[in-house]
C-alpha cells in the first residue's frame, strides 16, 4: 500500500537520507527506529508530503494521516474536542454522527467534546490527536514519536488503543521511533536506520532477537532491562 | 554515615502542595533513584536540597545535608554547598551552559572562582573530560556549545559536575533526552565515578529499569510522597506497592508482544488533586473503603493499607 523506492534528501550538501526503500502492505505495521540524526522522521514527513525528497520515489495506494509528538503543539488552542473532529469530518465529507464513534474508539469520554486542549491531559491530547487523524478514514497513520513524552501508565493505554483502533479499522501503521520496547509490542516489521541509511530491516522478531548488523546489536544491547549493567564504549566519543 | 536526609519535608507553591512529608536517608556512597511520572515531586525533592524552589514556595519539615539544616544555612554556606559540596545534572544541558562562552570557560568557572590559575584550571579541565570519554580534550575546551552534540554536551556538564570533586551529586533526568545507546554510555561514567570516588548519587528517573541498574535503592514517588522504598536488586521480586506494580505492568516489555499491557486507569494524580486517603486509591485496583478516607503509614518499605493481603 505504501512504497518508498531509494529515497534521497540533501539539505544543503549535507545527506540527511540516502538510499532508503520500504514499504508498508494494507493493514501492516511498520517501524523505522534510530537514533537522532539517523533519518527516520526526514523519512515520515516526505512519506506525509510535508518535505520534498531531492531524488526517489513514494508511492501511496490511498491517504494518509499523521500524528506527532507532542499533542498540545499540534491541537488548535482554540478549538474544543468536538469542533476540531467536525472539522475533519466535514472536510472530507464524512457523516457528523460519527464524531460520537471515534470518541468512543479513542477512549474518551464524550463529555469531554465541549473541552479545550488546555482542560486535557497528555494522554488525554494524544488521544483527540489519534482521533482526529482516524476521522478522515487513512489507509495509513505516520506516528512520529506518538507515545514518547507520555508518561509510563499513559503510554501504556495509547499503545493498546493504537492496537485496537488497527484491529477495528483496518489501518496500517508507519511508527517512527527509538523506543524498541513499543516496536515489539505494536508493530510487525522492523527498518533500522543510521546515518540516514537503512542498516538492517525484516520481522520484529527476528530483528530485534538475532540481530545481524552491528548498529542493531548495540541499540537492542542499551535498552535498559532487569540484569542489565551499562557499559561505556571504546573509543566513542 | 548518613549524607543527606529528608525528614518529613513538605513543600507547598501558593498554597497548593507539591510535596507531602517526604522522608528519607541517603548514606554515604549510596545511589538512590527517585522514580515516579510527572508531577511527583520528584524534581522538587531534589531541588530543594539545593534550596532551589520557585518563588512563593513554603517549606515544611528539614532537609540536612552532612547534619547541617539545609534551610538554616546563610548566604555563604549555601553559596559552598552549591559550589562544592553538591553538583546538579539536568535534563538539558543546553540550558545549563552559556550559548556564547566556550565550554572551557564554563569548566573553569568554578575553579578560577576557588582561587585556581588559570594554566592549571585548563589543565583539570581536560583531565576531566577526557576521564568522562571525550576525546580531543584541549580541543573541546576551545568549542561552544552549539559545536557539540547533546550527549557529548552532557558529557561536559558531568565533567563540570566532577570537577570540585563533590560529595553528592543530584542527577535530574539526566538521560531522557539523549539516545538509547548515548544514554548508556552516560550512565556508565556516573557509575564509574561513583566506584572510583566513592560519591553520593540521587538520580531521578521515570524508566524503573535504568534506576535500578544505576542505584542501590529505589524510591517511588506519587502525588507528592514517597509510597515505596526498596533495594534496587529486589525491584521485581519484592515490589509491593500496587502502584511500583502498576508501573512495573504498564512497561510494553512487561508482557509478550501481542498481549494487552496492563494499564492504570486514570491520569497520575498531583499533591494537589490527590485524595484524602491513599494517594494512590482513586486508581488502585484493590482499594477499599478505608483507603480513600485513612492515610496509610510509611512502614519503611511501603505506604499502603493492604500489605499483608497483597
Amino acid at each position: 500500500m505504501l512504497d518508498v523506492r531509494d529515497l534521497r534528501k540533501e539539505y544543503r550538501g549535507a545527506i540527511a537520507v540516502d538510499g532508503v526503500s520500504f514499504a508498508v502492505p494494507a493493514g501492516g505495521s511498520l517501524a523505522v527506529v534510530g537514533e537522532s540524526g539517523s533519518g527516520k522522521t526526514t523519512c515520515a514527513r516526505i512519506v506525509t508530503g510535508l518535505e520534498k525528497a531531492t531524488s526517489g520515489t513514494v508511492t501511496l495506494h490511498g491517504s494518509v494521516q499523521m500524528v506527532f509528538q507532542d499533542p498540545y503543539q499540534s491541537l488548535d488552542r482554540r478549538q474544543t474536542v468536538r469542533g476540531c473532529l467536525a472539522e475533519v469530518l466535514a472536510h472530507h465529507g464524512r457523516d457528523r454522527s460519527r464524531l460520537g464513534e471515534l470518541l468512543d474508539l479513542v477512549g474518551l469520554d464524550r463529555r469531554l467534546g465541549d473541552a479545550l486542549p488546555r482542560q486535557l491531559s497528555g494522554g488525554q491530547r494524544q488521544r483527540v490527536a489519534i482521533a482526529r487523524a482516524l476521522a478522515a478514514e487513512p489507509q495509513l497513520l505516520v506516528l512520529d514519536e506518538a507515545v514518547a513524552a507520555l508518561d509510563v501508565s499513559i503510554q501504556a493505554q495509547i499503545l493498546n488503543l493504537l492496537v485496537d483502533a488497527r484491529a477495528a479499522t483496518g489501518v496500517a501503521y508507519l511508527f517512527i521511533t527509538h523506543d524498541l520496547s513499543v516496536v515489539r509490542h505494536v508493530c510487525t516489521d522492523v527498518v533500522v536506520m543510521s546515518r540516514g541509511r537503512v542498516v538492517e530491516s525484516g520481522p520484529v522478531e527476528r530483528v530485534l532477537h538475532e540481530p545481524e548488523h552491528g548498529y542493531t546489536r548495540r541499540l537492542v544491547a542499551s535498552v535498559p532491562r532487569p540484569g542489565w549493567v551499562p557499559r561505556r564504549a571504546v573509543n566513542r566519543d | 554515615m548518613t549524607l543527606l536526609q529528608f525528614d518529613r519535608l513538605t513543600v507547598a507553591v501558593s498554597g497548593r502542595p507539591v510535596l507531602r512529608r517526604v522522608t528519607l536517608d541517603v548514606a554515604a556512597g549510596e545511589a538512590v533513584g527517585l522514580v515516579g511520572e510527572s508531577g511527583s515531586g520528584k524534581s522538587m525533592t531534589v531541588r530543594s536540597v539545593m534550596r532551589l524552589l520557585p518563588a512563593g514556595a513554603t517549606v515544611g519539615g528539614t532537609v540536612r545535608f552532612d547534619g547541617a539544616d539545609v534551610g538554616a544555612l546563610d548566604a555563604a554556606g549555601l553559596r559552598r554547598m552549591r559550589s562544592r559540596d553538591v553538583a546538579m545534572v539536568f535534563q538539558d544541558p543546553r540550558a545549563v551552559v552559556n550559548p556564547v562562552r566556550t565550554v572551557g570557560d564554563f569548566l573553569t568557572e568554578v575553579l578560577r572562582d576557588q582561587g585556581t590559575g588559570r594554566s592549571e584550571a585548563t589543565r583539570r579541565a581536560a583531565a576531566a573530560l577526557s576521564e568522562v570519554g571525550v576525546g580531543d580534550a584541549m580541543r573541546r575546551l576551545q568549542q561552544r556549545p552549539y559545536e557539540l552534540s547533546g550527549g557529548l554536551l552532557q558529557r561536559v556538564v558531568i565533567a563540570a559536575a566532577l570537577l570540585t570533586g563533590p560529595r553528592l551529586i543530584l542527577a535530574d533526568e539526566p538521560t531522557t533526552a539523549l539516545d538509547t545507546t548515548t544514554q548508556e554510555e552516560v550512565v556508565a561514567i556516573l557509575a564509574e565515578q561513583r566506584r572510583l570516588r566513592g560519591t553520593t548519587l540521587m538520580f531521578i528517573t521515570h524508566d524503573l529499569e535504568l534506576a535500578a541498574a544505576v542505584c542501590d535503592r529505589i524510591a517511588v514517588m506519587y502525588a507528592g510522597e514517597i509510597v515505596e522504598i526498596l533495594p534496587a536488586a529486589r525491584l521485581h521480586s519484592d515490589a509491593r506497592h500496587p502502584y511500583t506494580r502498576a508501573l512495573l505492568g504498564s512497561r510494553p516489555g512487561a508482557v509478550a508482544p501481542g498481549e494487552r499491557l496492563r494499564t492504570v486507569p486514570g491520569v497520575p494524580q498531583s499533591a494537589l488533586t490527590a485524595p484524602p486517603g491513599c494517594v494512590f486509591a482513586d486508581r488502585c485496583p484493590h482499594a477499599e473503603a478505608r483507603c480513600r478516607d485513612v492515610r496509610p503509614v510509611f512502614t519503611g518499605s511501603a505506604a499502603c493499607h493492604l500489605l499483608e493481603v497483597l
